[in-house]
């Protein structure tokens, strides 16, 4: 009930209030032109300052279509304060020769966590399960959530996305992930990871618009210490995943020029 | 022609615009078009795509001389293109069109698409681009 009545304030805001928003600029940013959607004039919608809605069973209600993430081209504007990245040596040799046609997303391959891009995605929670659906890509991450531990790295195989198991710390959903390939870029600019990679996300609904994310990247095999990163989703009221195959006319790759490091960037 | 936006489009498609983690595209737009070269080309559509991971039409322009030249013209998605009011018949195999956008390093006649008029004047968003 409070949800719809928080939607129903949605829309008596957008009616009411019509706000003028930024596009993304060329590079990603804010500030940008604005689309002009066919001549006209985005409104965009205030989301209510709302507690974030609960389950019967007291857990915070994640549902809902989301968009925003950690990080997708470049990881350094989302460490936390204070936070460094210290790439080993062999990471920033492999790191240095990365070109932005090897970015695996160019290919449409599985992103590796948090990597993610501003499409809509939802986290959907059963007793046993959560699933990460991902418009993007067309993807899921299965999270398992019955109190199973990893396997023994060694017995894994190694995979993009790698094996997760996620557990309720109070509010927030705690996904751990181990079992990574070491083929996976953080992010456009191709910081690497390794087989070592160990990632803990953690994420909190802090109001009913608002998810807020961290993840911890550990990775001996590639970084001297571990980092954290942080980033916000907002939700999208009534929204919905569509279909996003992603290699049907692909006609990119062969173009893209440069590193990385430097074009990378979006 | 014009075209009636669903609410809730306009709801997810403004959500998506404040979200400032991406620019909703697969690749960096800069590795494959040159930010100092804008072009702006006038002609006919003469193929539409209407695929992923970018939508992509191709504009027939002629020359004062008569030559034509085939430009192949990136779009956002699909699915961005749809949370910003256009449909996959918005523009089709015969429309005059004009079209705002950077021309790509390398590639003849490809571009990136910023923005797009129709045969009626009407601007149509392309791509985050512009």
């Amino acid at each position: 009930m409070c949800r719809r009545l928080a939607l129903l304030a949605i829309a008596g805001t957008v009616v009411m209030m019509p706000v003028t928003v930024d596009a993304q600029g060329p590079e990603g940013g804010r500030g940008g032109p604005l689309p002009r959607r066919l001549g006209g004039e985005i409104t965009a919608p205030k989301l209510p300052d709302a507690p974030a809605p609960r389950l019967p069973d007291g857990k915070p209600d994640m549902t809902g279509a989301w968009t925003g993430s950690i990080a997708w081209g470049n990881i350094i504007p989302a460490l936390k304060p204070g936070e460094t990245v210290e790439l080993l040596p062999e990471a920033r040799k492999k790191m240095a020769g990365r070109m932005v046609k090897d970015d695996p997303a160019v290919k449409c391959i599985l992103p590796t966590p948090p990597r993610g891009a501003g499409f809509p995605w939802r986290i959907v929670i059963t007793p046993t399960h959560a699933f990460i659906l991902q418009e993007f890509w067309g993807h899921y991450r299965q999270v398992f959530l019955d109190g199973r531990k990893h396997p023994p790295l060694e017995e894994i195989n190694p995979t993009w996305m790698g094996h997760s198991i996620g557990s309720w710390q109070g509010d927030t959903l705690v996904i751990d992930t181990i079992g990574f390939n070491d083929l996976g870029w953080l992010d456009g600019r191709g910081h690497p990871v390794s087989e070592k990679l160990h990632v803990i996300e953690r994420y909190t609904r802090t109001k009913f618009g608002t998810m807020r994310m961290e993840a911890t990247i550990d990775d001996p095999g590639s970084y001297a210490k571990p980092f954290t990163l942080q980033g916000e989703a907002e939700l999208i009221p009534d929204g919905e995943l569509l279909e996003y195959a992603c290699s049907e006319n692909n006609q990119d790759a062969p173009y893209l020029e440069g590193p990385a490091d430097t074009r990378g960037r979006n | 022609m014009r075209m009636k936006i669903g609410f809730v489009g306009v709801l997810a498609a403004a959500a998506l615009c404040l979200s400032g983690a991406s620019v909703l595209a697969h690749h960096s737009w800069t590795a494959q078009y040159d930010p100092t070269k804008p072009l702006e080309v006038k002609g006919v559509v003469s193929k539409v795509e209407w695929t992923n991971p970018h939508a992509r039409f191709y504009v027939d322009a002629k020359s004062a001389g008569g030559d034509v030249t085939t430009w192949n013209f990136e779009l956002a998605s699909p699915n961005v293109l749809m949370r910003n009011g256009w449909k996959r018949n918005t523009v089709n195999v015969g429309d005059q069109v004009s079209v705002t956008g950077f021309r790509a390093r390398s590639g003849p006649q490809m571009a990136i698409a910023g923005e797009v008029t129709d045969g009626a004047g009407k601007k149509l968003f392309a791509s985050s681009v512009n």
